[in-house]
């Protein structure tokens, strides 16, 4: 059979329900490499993970989570928070785009973010105006092909962020979709160490666009942070977190910045 | 500056980063990946096997399955969720199969479910926007297109099984399957190469 034969086969054969002879001819082409079906085939994936995620939403019970990571051995790290903490945790991790500095493999590109943060500092001192061009990234964070990750909180534009950490320089926030904090309110930025109280981190406020950019600078145990998370204050700023976090960036463990 | 345009880069490169990191058995890698599509594979699966214990052990059996397979998704331009999710449909069709006697192909799942296929897909089709014009083109079809839409995605039903099924001959059920295909395809906008 040819391509032209096979095109309305593609769905079925996606989802493993094709029948002969159709089945063995998508295969022959597949493995003789056509593009033709490969394309085809893979539209026919596309599909079937589209419609496979119109199922109605059904909630797994809380515990599976931990079943499934201690089935792959790995070791769940203690949240010692509150549920409205983990719950938050949970929820934004879905959508947050978030990335630790020590998760990088490459590590020239570890020196030359090093080293933009620097310079960033630097020039943010001197000129205020960089926030301007900042927009410029937070247009393309916000652009149409930028991919976002289904987000499961009632907001409907949940906050979209970075954070970065250096053990030397600090840790670097950055977010989009972040409006401003009301009069009188500011956001706060929180470092959470593994299992200990969060600990101020400054605070800040975010464009009229709602994009915002914080540095704490100074040197961070990197290998000990949990997260860093964001809640909105009062100006003045508080000791600890009184509302819940409209950002939680877990911060992955394991290797650090070579 | 570099800096935006680097931060804007890797926003983009959120299934890739997540992808490296599974192949590099990042453990914090797989407690993303479940948070971000633990509850659509569970949701896909139960609507599959319709009980809730199944479900969440075959939800585990996916993860795993995918935590040891990672390294066969391209880092660059692999499609994680839409693996992730071929994967749980063949685990619970594949349950279903052999919980009612049918008969079972494992050559098929390795084949539909190869992380190598899934790659270069639209990004974002996993988006809730997106699942509500799923749901709402599933809807529209008339209620026999419907049927043999469930069978076939829900159930895993070979069209020769659904005419058995619904008691129709096979000719009138591969032409429904041809339609209703045919009008979600245009109401999704799904692009077919010719
Ligand atoms: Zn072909």
């Amino acid at each position: 059979m040819n391509c032209n034969e096979l095109r309305e086969y593609y769905e079925l054969f996606a989802i493993g329900v094709a029948e002969e002879p159709e089945r063995s001819e998508i295969r022959a082409h597949l493995n003789r490499k056509c593009e033709v079906c490969m394309a085809g085939v893979k539209k026919a994936l596309e599909m079937a993970a589209m419609v496979g995620s119109a199922a109605d939403a059904a909630q797994p019970s809380s515990k599976l989570r931990q079943r499934i990571l201690a089935s792959a051995g790995v070791e769940t790290r203690g949240f010692r928070w509150t549920p409205v903490w983990a719950m938050a945790t949970a929820l934004s991790l879905a959508g947050a785009v978030y990335f630790g500095i020590q998760a990088r493999r490459d590590a020239g590109e570890t020196q030359r973010i090093r080293a933009e943060m620097g310079l960033q500092n630097d020039e943010m001192r001197a000129q205020g105006a960089e926030i301007t061009r900042l927009t410029e990234a937070f247009a393309i964070l916000n652009g149409p092909d930028t991919k976002e990750a289904a987000f499961g909180g009632a907001r409907p534009r949940p906050p979209r962020g970075k954070v970065f950490l250096n053990p030397t320089q600090g840790v670097l926030l950055i977010a989009s979709n972040l409006p401003p904090a009301p009069l009188g309110k500011l956001y706060e930025m929180w470092v959470i160490p593994r299992g200990g109280r969060p600990v101020a981190a400054g605070m800040f406020q975010s464009q009229p666009d709602g994009s915002a950019m914080h540095v704490r600078r100074g040197a961070v145990d990197v290998e000990s942070t949990n997260a860093v998370a964001v809640t909105v204050e009062n100006q003045a700023g508080a000791d600890q977190p009184t509302s819940e976090p409209l950002i939680v960036a877990a911060v992955p463990s394991g290797a650090s910045p070579r | 500056m570099l800096l935006p345009i680097l931060l804007a880069i890797q926003a983009i490169r959120g299934d890739r980063d997540l992808i490296e990191r599974l192949q590099r058995r990042d453990p914090q890698a797989l407690a993303e990946l479940y948070d971000r599509f633990g509850r659509l594979v569970y949701s896909l699966i139960l609507r599959v096997v319709r009980d809730t214990a199944i479900a969440e052990d075959l939800v585990q059996e996916t993860f795993l399955r995918v935590w040891n397979r990672s390294q066969g998704l391209d880092a660059e331009r692999g499609s994680v969720g839409p693996w992730l999710l071929a994967v749980a449909r063949n685990r619970a069709i594949d349950y279903l199969r052999s919980a009612a006697g049918r008969e079972r192909n494992a050559v098929e799942f390795e084949e539909t479910d190869h992380p190598a296929l899934f790659c270069d897909m639209e990004p974002d089709i996993l988006r809730s926007d997106k699942t509500r014009r799923v749901r709402a083109a599933m809807e529209k079809l008339a209620p026999n297109y419907r049927e043999v839409m469930h069978l076939a995605y829900f159930e895993g039903l070979s069209q020769s099984e659904m005419a058995k099924r619904m008691g129709q001959p096979l000719g009138t059920v591969k032409t429904w399957v041809r339609t209703a295909l045919k009008s979600l395809r245009d109401e999704l906008g799904v692009a077919v190469t010719s």
